[in-house]
């Protein structure tokens, strides 16, 4: 792997992030608000991009539109999209989530789930199973040398288009009063309509907003990868949804910076090979056996009181992480028992286990040699990166309950 | 008018439940009969076959998705383990051919070590990761077994699994397939209608109205939860089991994401946490789009001529999974904003999902406090 290989995976990075952020955005900025999750959204991201396109396709842009003109119907195609997918997301939380405000979480998650599908089957409904192809004369095909690596101009317009649309993103909820009403609305709906705050509106306008920025991240990705098919929204909702929860679910920069994470982790990870992997799980072993050996004992001995806490106490704590699994199972199945040590055995076999597990799978990828990954296991890596935040930091890396909140 | 529907409604409710579990199993085991002496061909059997092993996927799935209240997105992914451990012991892939029952056996506990892997860490989680993390679980497998070619054989499916033999009888016809998924069906529904009315049961159920609440009054919210998921887990892979047998060819697409939202909309359909409920959810979402086909391709041009509706025949054939698929997702978000009880509800949920409504306060009020005709009522 070349410096320039390098740079230019980096770069594509970059530019899949943003599209993912821009999608994230709309998910974390609607389970702030409603603490739903808007299954919807990936389908609302194709719409976007399937009006956009077969608007240029009416248009009939080919290579003798002159520029001027070309650039005309880009506009028209971006206005007929934002408008309508804005409309769109606007009538999902109209028709399907409104009535269920007062019902269960689990409710309207299904309500969610079942817009998605509807959408997503009448998508292929009207406009057929077969990818939508964007017209190629509206993309620019230029390429820019940077450090040696070529890269396509509309790499740089899509990180530039994200980034402008992230500034107006950020002035809006934190400069405008429908932010200052977003805001209240995430943090109580009931105390923030007392204070007079229109939520139902604010509910609505955060759904338009997403779906408008769901909608040029249509847009660009069917740019960018010259088509779109009915269910690529499936897969990009939910790695946008990772990416969301992987920087903080409600937090808005959180969404971006779990985008750009997991757009750079795709991008770099074409270049894994089984044998990696495993290393990284003897480094998960590492850091449990430090968690196991040193930084658990040394919590619970401080948990001991100041009138029992004497050498002897504190060495059997310490112990039963030590030498489990022989001596925390001993304790484990003992007649008589102190309640910490109780308690403490219970968690070193439980770490005891993980451990083990983890090495297992360490063995078990070292055995199956040198495998490498081709690109049909990106999605695999993307989902297990998905579990994996979800199961060791539900909150996110930025945390997703901060002030700012959207 | 009023009164009428209120007498039709009580004479119903009257009946005591055995007489209708009387007449659904008359009528389940008749209706093979009909093929056999002639009077249907054999595609509306092989249908109802397909229905009873929906049926005993939306019983498992009722369990966690209706009882516990934990949206579960994934379930086709144990249902492919099950299938799939089938496949690759019975069949002339790896060339054995194992016993019916240990393969049962091992394709149930294989579901449910998975179902116990999968619970262990996501049940801490709120509801809706847990929606979430189903999801990527059962595209994660969907993907394995796509790309997994030394075990799986790829998209290529595993073709040719060997017929079972149980008890010396071998198992190679619709008919006889009707019958074993029929007595599969009979005794996970006897069984889970057991631990439904026991104490794990009432605990599922508190732990879906308030979890806090229940967590307080002595339930173990972990171990409850894990329970139900590991034990739908297992049903999901003798669901499995008998569907690779049945199939004798299995690949990974039967396995989609659509398939898990059919049993989840079958679920919400009939009325979650009711087992009646889910049957009826099943055998109406699987056999209805079936008929309809039929009745457009086949039976209408047979009556007014062939060129009855070209335009909806044309469609039907080509599309016709798409309307499926959109009429299912529209029905899901009728149900939930209309009858979020479902067609034949549980009474405990319906209070539930009602409790604004007015007039389902003042019935539970009345349920609580009637004590006439010696009725005490008490199951709120």
């Amino acid at each position: 792997m070349s410096p320039e290989h390098i740079f230019s995976l980096t770069i594509s990075g970059i530019t899949v992030g943003m599209i993912y952020a821009l999608i994230a955005l709309g998910y974390t900025m609607v389970y702030g608000v409603l603490q739903l999750i808007n299954f919807a959204h990936g389908e609302v991201f194709t719409v976007g991009g399937y009006i956009a396109a077969s608007t240029l396709i009416w248009a009939g842009v080919d290579g003798t539109t002159p520029l001027a003109v070309k650039i005309g119907y880009f506009g028209l195609a971006l206005l007929v999209s934002l408008v309508l997918t804005a409309a769109l997301g606007w009538l999902i939380e109209r028709l399907a989530y409104r009535p269920l405000r007062q019902q269960s979480r689990i409710i309207a998650l299904l309500a969610a789930i079942g817009t998605s599908i509807f959408l997503q089957n009448m998508l292929v409904i009207v406009f057929g199973p077969q990818p939508i192809i964007m017209p190629t004369a509206i993309v620019p095909t230029g390429f820019v040398e940077v450090f040696g690596a070529r890269i396509r101009v509309l790499q740089v317009i899509i990180i530039v288009v994200s980034l402008v649309l992230m500034a107006l993103l950020t002035w809006i909820v934190k400069g405008t009063r429908m932010g200052k009403a977003m805001r209240a609305t995430s943090q109580d709906r009931e105390a923030a309509e007392m204070m007079g705050i229109e939520t139902n509106l604010t509910i609505s306008f955060t759904f338009v907003m997403g779906s408008s920025l769901a909608a040029i991240g249509g847009f660009l990705v069917a740019m960018y990868y010259g088509s779109l098919q009915f269910n690529t929204g499936f897969l990009y909702g939910l790695k946008a949804f990772t990416a969301a929860v992987l920087g903080g679910i409600g937090n808005i920069p959180g969404a971006v910076v779990g985008s750009l994470i997991l757009g750079l982790a795709e991008n770099w990870g074409v270049g894994l090979t089984l044998e990696l992997l495993a290393w990284l799980f003897v480094l998960g072993v590492l850091v449990g056996l430090y968690f196991q050996l040193v930084r658990a004992p040394r919590r619970r001995v401080a948990h001991i009181a100041e009138e029992f806490r004497t050498p002897e106490y504190e060495s059997r704590v310490r112990n039963v992480y030590l030498f489990a699994p022989v001596l925390a199972v001993k304790t484990l199945f003992s007649e008589r028992t102190d309640a910490l040590v109780y308690v403490s055995a219970q968690h070193a076999v439980r770490l005891m286990l993980g451990n083990a597990i983890l090495a297992a799978v360490a063995i078990a990828f070292f055995m199956a040699g040198d495998i490498q990954f081709s690109s049909k296991w990106q999605h695999v890596i993307s989902f297990v990166v998905l579990m994996a935040i979800l199961m060791f930091r539900p909150s996110g890396i930025l945390g997703e309950n901060i002030v700012e909140k959207v | 008018m009023a009164e009428m529907t209120a007498r039709v409604s009580g004479f119903f409710g009257r009946m005591p439940r055995w007489v209708y579990v009387v007449i659904a199993l008359a009528l389940a085991i008749a209706f093979p009969l009909l093929e056999q002496f002639g009077l249907m061909q054999t595609l509306w059997l092989r249908l109802g076959t397909r229905v009873l092993v929906y049926v005993l996927l939306a019983v498992g799935l009722n369990l966690v998705l209706g009882e516990t209240g934990l949206l579960h997105l994934g379930y086709v992914a144990f249902f492919a383990v099950g299938a799939y451990t089938t496949a690759i012991l019975s069949s002339p892939r790896f060339g054995i051919q194992w016993n019916f029952w240990v393969i049962v056996a091992l394709a149930m506990g294989l579901s449910m070590l998975f179902g116990f892997l999968i619970a262990v860490p996501t049940l801490r989680l709120r509801g809706d990761y847990l929606a979430i993390v189903t999801l990527a679980f059962g595209e994660i497998t969907r993907m394995t077994l796509n790309n997994w070619e030394t075990l799986t054989n790829g998209p290529g499916g595993i073709p040719g699994i060997y017929p079972p033999n149980i008890f010396g009888w071998t198992v190679d016809s619709p008919l006889e397939f009707f019958y074993v998924l029929l007595v599969a069906v009979v005794i996970v529904i006897y069984l889970l209608g057991n631990v439904k009315d026991s104490r794990i049961g009432r605990a599922w159920n508190a732990l879906r109205e308030d979890e806090i609440a229940a967590h307080h009054s002595g339930v173990r919210p972990m171990r409850a939860k894990m329970l139900a998921v590991v034990m739908s887990s297992g049903i999901a892979g003798l669901a499995g089991a008998i569907f690779a047998y049945y199939q004798q060819f299995i690949n990974p697409t039967y396995f989609l994401f659509m398939q898990s939202t059919i049993v989840v909309c079958m679920v919400v359909l009939g009325g979650m946490g009711s087992i009646p409920g889910a049957v009826l959810g099943a055998v109406v979402l699987d056999a209805t789009p079936e008929v309809i086909r039929q009745a457009f391709t086949t039976w209408l041009p047979g009556a007014f001529g062939r060129d009855f509706l070209p335009g909806v025949q044309s469609a039907l054939q080509t599309d016709f999974d798409r309307y499926r698929m959109a009429i299912f997702g529209l029905v899901i978000v009728l149900m939930v904003i209309f009858r979020p009880e479902g067609l034949l509800p549980n009474k405990l949920w319906k209070r539930e999902v009602h409790e604004e409504d007015p007039r389902e306060l003042e019935k539970t009020h009345q349920h609580l406090f009637d004590f006439e005709e010696g009725k005490q009522d008490l199951e709120v």
